[in-house]
């Protein structure tokens, strides 16, 4: 289960070219810009979190700070009770991150990579070479594990990105936009993956911009606006409170009164 | 924890060999490129040398009337030959046509100032532009020859019939050299300024790419953010990639240091003479001393372009960051080749240059050894400091995470 408590992250902000001062822009006060602010939700062991929210809305910052790359200016969170603050390195040991733009060592084979990742979450040998096998199997990638990275088609760096995420087989799993730019066939298979995470009892945050995909996926969502949390409940209850059939277009209601609301 | 540190080097030690740049500049470079450049070179300036003392000299001379045997002395010696042009208004244009290599003209008065006894002056035309030109030497040898014969005659009529008399008449001081400098320093001086500034630069050539690669590199191609998800501290990760870079440099020097040493060993076989006995002269500690002179320098080279590489977002703004600092590496060590630099405790405290010129010394055979445990030491701390400042660079977000 993980639990995020009252998230909030400020960076400083670097001077606008040419000018003496800071200009003046929304979510920025002075030479601090709040990129995450105040934010709260949960997500529960075996369902799949949407993390919804046009771009900028802070979304890779929360995912990073829930990940420990970032750390929060102000509140916390917890995964299964570790809080992120206090043991980062024990919150490592127990996710998965997955994003469109995770990069691969070129010059490795998928093999070498995998391999590395495994031993850098302190696995032992043999169960590494174990975890290696049933993940090879499972993904289909015996035929092109032994090829370097720079050599491997999108769909089968795809699926090296994914051995990756779950060589160490962490319990709560990260997407971040992980279909953006694949083809539909490996799109689809991302989306069959997420959803035998879920069958597997991890719990997944799975941030997208896909409204079809949250329809088929999410069991609850969270949206953000200018760094703010503007709703989190079921896909059902975000049509109910929009009066909107079409997810997109509950999407965009709850963004637009979002704007209202952060107006007045 | 520690297995992460070699956990994260070999995994990029593997990468770095795969990669064509860095195995040219590390390896290749170092190895090859110096050696087979110094062996060119010095046949190159050798067959110039050879060819410039015993070519043929071909010579124009106007008014060997007046002064035959200056004439015949030309004549008669070997490697010139003679060769008519009309007038010696025409010696200039003859010389830059390359017909003649040099032009002499010898005044009408010259039978009469000889006979008054005035000293007399002949004309030496030549192309004074070309540095590898031996005519002066060789034409000015002729008429030395000439010269001394005359003056004997003079002061034999002056009754100075012994060549001690008349070398004492002419010399009455002169200077009896003791040089205390033995022929290895003397020789090293010349030697030793730039072997120290090719060490330097290898050293730093040879770590430039790798840290661009797992620094910058790694920013721009996505997975140094996936490396951070890893359970392992941050001081890890930079330990783990610091020295992948310190042993590609120091590769690279020691290679250079090696193969130049082994160029010099069999051509120090070939080599007679002086230049033959220093190199006999430097033995296996100085070598083993001057490649522990490259550890910290290799040390340091690899915190500072770790520290620029974090910081930049891509390998090209990289790049661009590590041009400037190539001055920085170049000007110091470029100071031990002047000769008028030498160690002392002031170079001792200047990075890089006391390197440079503690390897001068090493090769000269004068090191003082205090002054190079200070070096050493005053090296690694420095080493030290840089490694501890890229440990705390790294852990800034606005470094890694810049927007």
């Amino acid at each position: 289960m993980v639990e995020v408590m009252g998230l909030s992250k400020c960076f400083r902000r670097r001077k606008q070219k040419g000018r003496g001062r800071y200009k003046k822009v929304p979510r920025e006060e002075g030479k601090m810009f709040y990129a995450v602010t105040d934010v709260s939700f949960h997500a529960e062991a075996g369902a799949i979190l949407g993390l919804l929210g046009p771009n900028g809305a802070g979304k890779t910052t929360l995912l990073r700070m829930l990940s420990t790359v970032l750390k929060p200016t102000a509140g916390t969170a917890s995964f299964d009770g570790i809080d992120i603050i206090e043991s980062p390195l024990e919150v490592r040991k127990r996710i998965g991150f997955l994003s469109d733009d995770t990069g691969l060592y070129g010059r490795l084979t998928a093999r070498e990579m995998i391999e590395y990742f495994g031993k850098l979450h302190g696995m032992e040998h043999r169960r590494l070479k174990e975890r290696m096998n049933e993940l090879f199997a499972l993904l289909d990638m015996t035929s092109f594990a032994d090829k370097r990275n720079d050599s491997l088609s999108s769909g089968m760096k795809q699926k090296v990105s994914i051995a990756r995420t779950l060589v160490h087989d962490p319990e709560v799993i990260i997407f971040d936009e992980p279909t953006t730019g694949l083809d539909v066939a490996a799109a689809e298979a991302i989306l069959q993956f997420i959803e035998s995470c879920k069958a597997e009892g991890k719990t997944v945050l799975f941030c997208t911009h896909h409204m079809h995909e949250v329809d088929r996926l999410c069991d609850r969502v969270v949206v953000l606006h200018q760094g703010h949390l503007c709703f989190q409940g079921s896909v059902e209850e975000m049509r109910s409170r929009t009066g909107k059939t079409h997810l997109d277009e509950a999407f965009l209601a709850l963004i637009d009164s979002a704007e209202v609301s952060h107006a007045a | 924890m520690r297995l992460s540190i070699l956990t994260i080097y070999l995994k990029d030690m593997k990468e770095i060999l795969r990669d064509r740049k860095t195995l040219i500049f590390m390896l290749l470079l170092p190895t090859l490129v110096v050696p087979v450049l110094m062996n060119v070179m010095i046949g190159f300036i050798s067959r110039a040398e050879k060819k410039a003392r015993t070519e043929t000299l071909s010579f124009a001379i106007f008014g060997a009337e007046f002064l035959p045997e200056l004439a015949d002395a030309f004549t008669e010696e070997k490697g010139f030959e003679k060769v008519n042009i009309p007038a010696p208004e025409a010696i200039e244009s003859a010389i830059s046509e390359n017909q003649i290599k040099f032009g002499l003209v010898i005044p009408q008065a010259v039978r009469e100032q000889f006979e008054s006894g005035e000293q007399v002056a002949v004309q030496l035309y030549y192309n004074n532009a070309s540095v590898a030109s031996r005519v002066k030497d060789r034409a000015g040898k002729v008429v030395r020859e000439v010269s001394e014969r005359w003056r004997s005659n003079r002061l034999a009529a002056l009754g100075l019939d012994t060549a001690e008399k008349r070398e004492n008449l002419l010399s009455p001081i002169t200077i009896e050299e003791h040089g205390t400098a033995n022929m290895r320093e003397v020789l090293g001086e010349r030697l030793g300024g730039m072997l120290p500034y090719l060490f330097i630069i290898f050293c730093f050539m040879g770590a430039m790419y790798p840290a661009i690669d797992i620094g910058a590199g790694e920013k721009e191609r996505g997975t140094l953010e996936t490396l951070l998800l890893a359970p392992i501290r941050r001081n890890r990760v930079v330990l783990g990639k610091f020295l992948v870079i310190f042993t590609t440099g120091l590769t690279a020097a020691l290679l250079s240091l090696t193969s130049i040493g082994l160029m010099l060993a069999v051509k120090g076989q070939e080599v007679t003479g002086p230049l033959g006995e220093v190199i006999e002269s430097i033995s296996v500690v100085d070598l083993v001393l001057i490649g522990a002179m490259l550890i910290p320098t290799a040390a340091i080279f690899a915190s500072l372009l770790l520290s620029i590489s974090i910081y930049a977002k891509s390998f090209k703004e990289a790049s661009s960051y590590c041009g400037p600092l190539n001055f920085l590496v170049i000007i110091p060590a470029l100071v031990g080749l002047f000769p008028w630099v030498e160690l002392d405790w002031f170079w001792a405290m200047v990075p890089i240059t006391n390197i440079s010129l503690a390897i001068k010394e090493l090769v000269k055979g004068t090191m003082n050894y205090h002054m190079l445990v200070a070096i050493l030491g005053s090296n690694f701390i420095i080493a030290g400091a840089l490694l501890v400042f890229c440990t705390k660079w790294f852990e800034r977000e606005a470094v890694l995470f810049r927007e």
